[in-house]
């Protein structure tokens, strides 16, 4: 029923199509008076050419200037901080030891970076090993103390600090909070770091760090839970790459 | 007993003074260096000039700081039609030298509107709500919850495409039973890029290490291969920064008879450039 209708429209979007691309070419089938201007405009062109060399000498150069194609320069971003320090690091009921720490830093903002430390202390004895004669709490591997961090940074009260009358360096303080792991006692525990930071550039590439942190964990090492505090200060040199 | 106790842990403070005393003469040599070397550098960046980029100036002026933050003081402004060459950046500063071969900084937002030597504007990544759809790499830190424990985490990942990206994960999980480190890799699948808030899927595969706490009667420590499968949001927060949370389900595949399953939930906040 359907199909001699369908046939129909068939050939007739068919034949409307070929017509309609047929249309384009028509102007060539009966073209000739479209050809013959262009002869004249050919001759006439010609004819210009030969009054032109008459009157003013042929054109030597051939202007043929490609356009320069620019390749813009890659720029090099330097949001990026590496260094490493030394300090002091209090850990909490076992004194206070030389700490040694590396730690990596990427700026997003002009106000707020990321910064990851990895770091490494000795505990030394609490006082009831100290006064209880030969006790030992710890073994010689369990006093290691190792911990890294995960934080963001913000930086505050940027400034200058001025050394002499031609020298100044740019400054600034900062806040540090995140979380991270420590490896003390034969255990890896969670921990909250918190603390604040100031940075002088001697050049634009040159850092120098002097930080305090606090590194917080909950420990069951004498006895009972409670939550320490460790507190570390660190002087460090960084590069920006 | 007691002096030596003292005497070593003297030594050690002396050992760390010394170490502390390297580290300041270090960086204090390393400034003196540089102060030296600068008018050996200025040459070599004479010479190196060509690979610099050099844009001009079509705003009345452009000003240069002396740092590259909002607080530094402005010290010089480079005049319309001058041109400066772009050194590198730092975060949204350029650091730039003027005709006269001075230095400083400036701004990112003023360097928009500078112009090539073509007279094309200099269009550069601005880090905002387009660079959240469209961007290289993503770097990001959080924390969650692993089967139970705490899971401390840190991913970078590579855009393919804006849908696609490929990512590495490094986690550390503390648990009452178990503490260990994965390390894995994966493909991200943003559905719609263009949304704030837009969804993902992931799919990876990589290695777990997991040691049984001193505590607790367990096997010796192993390390197992595992695979995930998880999705999650982004969520764009302001500048370059975005929230990432997701949910991944792990099989870990153990040497016993029976595949371990794990759920991971975590929360990350991550920035793009």
């Amino acid at each position: 029923m359907e199909s001699p209708n369908r046939l129909l429209l068939l050939a007739a979007a068919l034949s409307a199509a070929l017509t309609l691309t047929g249309c384009q070419t028509i102007k060539g089938w009966f073209g000739k008076e479209d050809v013959e201007p262009k002869q004249t405009e050919d001759q006439a062109a010609a004819e210009e050419e030969a009054e032109d060399t008459d009157a003013t000498p042929p054109r030597v150069i051939e202007p043929n200037v490609a356009r320069r194609k620019i390749k813009t320069p890659k720029i090099d971003n330097e949001n990026w901080e590496i260094g490493v320090g030394a300090g002091f690091l209090s850990i909490e009921d076992f004194g206070t030891n030389p700490s040694y720490a590396g730690q990596i830093t990427y700026h997003v903002t002009e106000d707020f970076f990321f910064r990851g430390d990895l770091g490494q202390s000795t505990a030394g004895k609490t006082s009831f090993e100290r006064l209880g004669g030969d006790i030992e709490l710890l073994t010689g591997d369990e006093r290691r103390f190792t911990y890294y961090s995960l934080s963001l940074g913000y930086n505050f009260l940027p400034g200058e600090v001025f050394l002499g009358r031609d020298t100044a360096m740019n400054s600034s303080f900062y806040l540090l909070g995140g979380i991270g792991s420590v490896d003390f006692a034969g255990d890896q525990r969670l921990t909250l770091n918190l603390g604040a930071g100031f940075r002088v550039l001697p050049t634009d590439w040159l850092a120098i760090h002097l930080a305090v942190q606090d590194r917080v964990f909950d420990s069951d090492l004498l006895g009972e839970t409670k939550v320490t505090n460790n507190i570390e200060m660190l002087l460090s040199t960084t590069v920006f790459f | 007993m007691e002096p030596s106790i003292t005497t070593t842990r003297s030594r050690r403070l002396r050992r760390t003074s010394l170490a502390l005393a390297l580290v300041f003469a270090c960086s204090l040599s390393a400034t003196v260096l540089a102060k030296e070397t600068e008018a050996e550098k200025a040459a070599k960046e004479q010479a190196a000039r060509e690979k610099l980029l050099q844009v001009f100036v079509s705003e009345p002026y452009l000003e240069l700081s002396t740092g590259p933050g909002r607080g530094y003081p402005v010290f010089r402004v480079v005049e319309r039609d001058a041109s400066v060459d772009v050194l590198y950046r730092r975060t949204d500063w350029f650091k730039v030298r003027d005709e006269h071969g001075i230095e400083g900084w400036a701004r990112a937002r003023d360097m928009r509107r500078t112009k090539l030597a073509d007279g094309s504007p200099f269009v550069f990544n601005l880090g905002d709500r387009d660079g959240f759809t469209s961007h290289d790499w993503e770097i990001g830190l959080g924390g969650g919850d692993y089967g139970g424990a705490n899971l401390l985490n840190v991913y970078g990942a590579y855009s393919l495409t804006d849908n696609m990206k490929v990512d590495v994960t490094v986690s550390n999980f503390l648990g009452n039973a178990s503490n260990g480190w994965k390390l894995e890799a994966g493909i991200t699948h943003v559905i719609v890029p263009e949304w704030r808030l837009s969804p993902f899927l992931e799919l990876g595969t990589g290695v777990v290490h997991i040691e049984p706490r001193a505590t607790i009667v367990l096997p010796e420590d192993r390390t197992d291969q595992t695979a995930y499968v998880g999705a999650g949001l982004r969520f764009y927060l302001t500048r370059r920064f975005f929230l990432r949370a997701d949910y991944r389900w792990h099989t870990i595949f153990t040497s016993r008879d029976d595949n371990e399953e794990l759920e991971e939930w975590k929360v990350l906040i991550a920035c793009f450039f």
